[in-house]
């Protein structure tokens, strides 16, 4: 049986290095055991470890990237305890979990071995990948991923990589955990809420720059500090929801007021942060995670399946089918409507989602009206159909929040209407880039034919 | 990535003059992958597979043998496309068994081309979905497709007066703020064509064609022309333009309300190029909607 796999384990460890040590070889005799060809199992285990290493810089993490190499400098490292489940045999195992930077930003990761150095190290990861977890990317450091120190770094001292970055509005990411920024206040509101079984006060609201939006959220008092006022928020922390950032201001935060001087330097007012936003092309849409309250304007050119009447859970408000929700079983649905479109400027495309009022308003008629429609018509997807019939094509401007996922961006519409921008004027515009009329200009091809005339 | 084609907008002088983009032309590896789609590539650079196209539809034609098989023109203001529409489109095909010609209609589809012999290409659409629309619709069409032809031909001829090719010319046009693909395609469109701003010139005067013959209803439209415009309209419509008129006996009715023939020649070339009214069979004259 060895003399069979020797040759395709010789192959394995010239492309992927010592195999005993990173556990590939286990992997691989686990494969054999389950009578795996070993042609086959050396295939297998090519594409899951090998291939090109990519070698990748913090800012250039995203979702569902494995197999890559990174280095950077530890920020905070902390270990915890993890129980093992009940009946399972293993032991308890330990997961180290903290941050790691480079000069391009900072991400938390969590490893189930221990690293080979501690806060200020630089270490180098091979065959890292990326989870998930609690709404923003984790690198993960696995039993097959080699960790090595690295003692002479070119990397930025520890000092200046745990720093917080002085960012605008739309720079604010993923990668961001703790940034400077200055902003104005174009919302807010204070409530009480109940977190962690403590009643406290919180203030949320909308910040503003001339690049973008935020929501932001303040579990501190904010004194003097209203709409329209220009703050100075310095170590706020960079939470993620839905893929959205969001900034949160807690006790270790800063807030200060911006005096009028200095607020005239700015490069925007609260006048003009205020404004609605210009509409942009989705293609500037995709080129970032999410953005936050904007606006963009397309044609409409696929009503998607499952727009149109709904059945709601009226316990969890989940949709459900045939009068049954996943998780509560047997229930009475509440009907709703909702439209998912493919909204496309040329420049990008994006599935948009239109909730009950927004459906209503584009679509021309009241869920009500939609309901005699779908109980008038023998066709479940009446509907649909009449959604399709009603809106492929058309011109529409929406307004809302976008965030992109693997499946491209995904848009919730909080507000939609038909844009009406004057075709006359964009029309003089044109011709005017278009230049003159070619009959009224000496044509060149003829001056240059003719010159060539004369030469012979 | 399961990402969506984004559907382009490009007129139909543009999107008849596209050719085949090979697998092996582009950069990227990704684009080496099976999966992605097939792939065009207009003499200015645009790369398109999906395409967003509003216009007049003026023909239509069950070609199929066995089962239905919808070939359809759709003229905007540069020319026609050609649709088709099979079983394999059922939303497409039912459509196209129930709308009236002629009628301005919203279409998306996918790009295909077919070579019979060397030489002799012809691109047509493969329809997804389509949809009747109103002329505002349409002319809102034109000028978005006008605008975005327009940055594409100032951004090839910039490309082509910079005498840049291959990598430098992709660092020009990049750091000039040209999108990647757009940078990409016009770097392959310049390798490939022989006389590249001859293209650009007819295109350029074809729109310019085209934005003008737009009726735009601007409160502007107080000149005679626009008048005359109007009155043979009316006319035509009162002789059942929509049904279809005879030309000479058109020509008969409007001299006898003292239009010139010469006036009346323009209006309907004017007509004809805004996909107003069109030209079922020679000599004969029918308005649109």
């Amino acid at each position: 049986m060895y003399e069979k796999i020797a040759p395709h384990l010789e192959e394995l460890t010239r492309a992927l290095g010592d195999l005993e040590k990173t556990g590939i070889r286990a992997e691989f005799d686990k494969l054999i055991a389950f009578r795996v060809p070993p042609d086959v199992a050396k295939e297998s285990i090519l594409r899951k470890f090998g291939g090109k290493r990519k070698v990748l810089k913090v800012k250039d993490l995203s979702a569902n990237l494995k197999n890559f190499e990174l280095t950077g400098r530890i920020l905070d490292l902390g270990e915890k305890s993890i129980r093992p489940q009940a009946g399972a045999p293993e032991k308890p195992s330990k997961l180290y979990t903290g941050v790691l930077a480079d000069e391009t930003g900072s991400v938390l990761f969590s490893s189930w071995k221990e690293l080979p150095g501690s806060i200020g190290d630089v270490v180098n990861i091979k065959n890292a990948y990326i989870r998930i977890w609690q709404n923003r990317i984790r690198l993960s450091i696995g039993e097959q991923s080699p960790v090595s120190k690295i003692s002479d770094s070119s990397l930025p001292p520890l000092s200046e990589l745990s720093a917080s970055y002085k960012k605008k509005l739309i720079d604010i990411g993923a990668v961001d955990f703790s940034v400077d920024t200055v902003a104005c206040v174009l919302q807010l509101s204070r409530r009480e809420a109940i977190v962690k079984g403590r009643q406290s006060r919180m203030i949320s609201g909308v910040l503003a720059d001339e690049t973008g939006r935020l929501p932001f959220t303040a579990w501190i008092e904010l004194p003097g500090i209203d709409i329209g006022s220009i703050i100075r928020i310095e170590g706020a922390q960079v939470r993620m929801f839905r893929g959205m950032p969001s900034v949160n201001i807690l006790s270790s935060t800063k807030v200060s007021s911006v005096g009028p001087e200095e607020a005239g330097k700015l490069a925007f007012t609260f006048e003009s942060a205020a404004k609605d936003p210009v509409p942009i092309k989705i293609e500037e849409l995709g080129s970032r995670d999410s953005m936050f309250d904007v606006s963009v304007a397309g044609n409409l050119v696929s009503v998607r399946p499952g727009s149109g009447i709904i059945s709601r859970c009226p316990e969890c408000s989940r949709v459900i089918q045939k009068g049954n929700c996943r998780v509560h079983g047997k229930v009475e649905g509440i009907w709703d409507m909702r439209i998912k479109a493919i909204l496309d400027d040329g420049t990008g495309s994006m599935s948009v989602m239109f909730p009950r009022e927004l459906a209503e308003t584009i679509y021309g008629k009241t869920l009500e009206e939609a309901e005699q429609l779908m109980f008038s018509d023998v066709s479940k997807d009446a509907v649909y159909e009449d959604l399709r019939r009603f809106l492929t094509g058309r011109y529409l401007a929406v307004r809302g929040n976008s965030s992109k996922s693997e499946f491209g961006v995904s848009f919730v519409a909080e507000n939609a209407w038909v844009p009406e921008d004057d075709l006359a004027v964009r029309v003089v515009e044109l011709l005017r880039r278009l230049g003159p009329d070619e009959e009224n200009v000496p044509d060149k091809n003829s001056q240059v034919s003719g010159g060539g005339i004369e030469l012979a | 990535m399961l990402k969506r084609e984004v559907a382009k907008r490009v007129f139909a002088r543009e999107f008849e003059a596209c050719r085949e983009l090979e697998k092996s032309e582009r950069s990227d590896s990704e684009a080496a992958d099976s999966k992605t789609p097939n792939l065009l590539i207009s003499p200015l650079g645009l790369i398109l597979n999906r395409v967003f196209v509003v216009g007049v539809i003026t023909e239509l034609d069950n070609i199929g043998t066995q089962s239905e098989m919808w070939k359809a023109r759709i003229v905007d203001p540069t020319g026609a496309f050609t649709v088709y529409a099979g079983q394999y489109q059922p939303e497409a095909s039912i459509f196209f068994s129930t709308v009236q010609v002629p009628a301005f209609i919203a279409l998306t589809g996918k790009a295909r081309t077919y070579e019979p012999e060397l030489g002799s290409v012809f691109v047509s659409i493969r329809a997804e979905e389509v949809n009747v629309v109103d002329e505002e619709i349409r002319n809102r069409w034109v000028v978005d497709t006008a605008e975005q032809t327009v940055e594409r031909l100032e951004a090839f001829s910039d490309a082509l007066t910079s005498g840049y090719r291959g990598e430098k010319l992709r660092e020009y046009l990049l750091q000039k703020g040209v999108s990647s693909e757009l940078t990409e395609g016009i770097a392959i469109a310049l390798e490939r064509e022989r006389s590249p701003d001859e293209f650009a010139r007819l295109l350029r005067a074809s729109i310019r064609e085209g934005l003008k013959t737009l009726d735009l209803d601007s409160g502007n439209s107080t000149d005679a022309k626009a008048d005359q415009k109007e009155f043979v309209l009316e006319l035509l419509r009162e002789m059942g333009g929509s049904k279809g008129v005879d030309y000479s006996a058109f020509m008969g009715a409007a001299a006898s309300r003292g239009i010139s023939e010469q006036v009346v020649e323009e209006v309907i070339r004017f007509l004809l190029a805004g996909g107003q009214c069109y030209e079922p069979k020679i000599g004969i004259i029918r308005l649109v909607g």
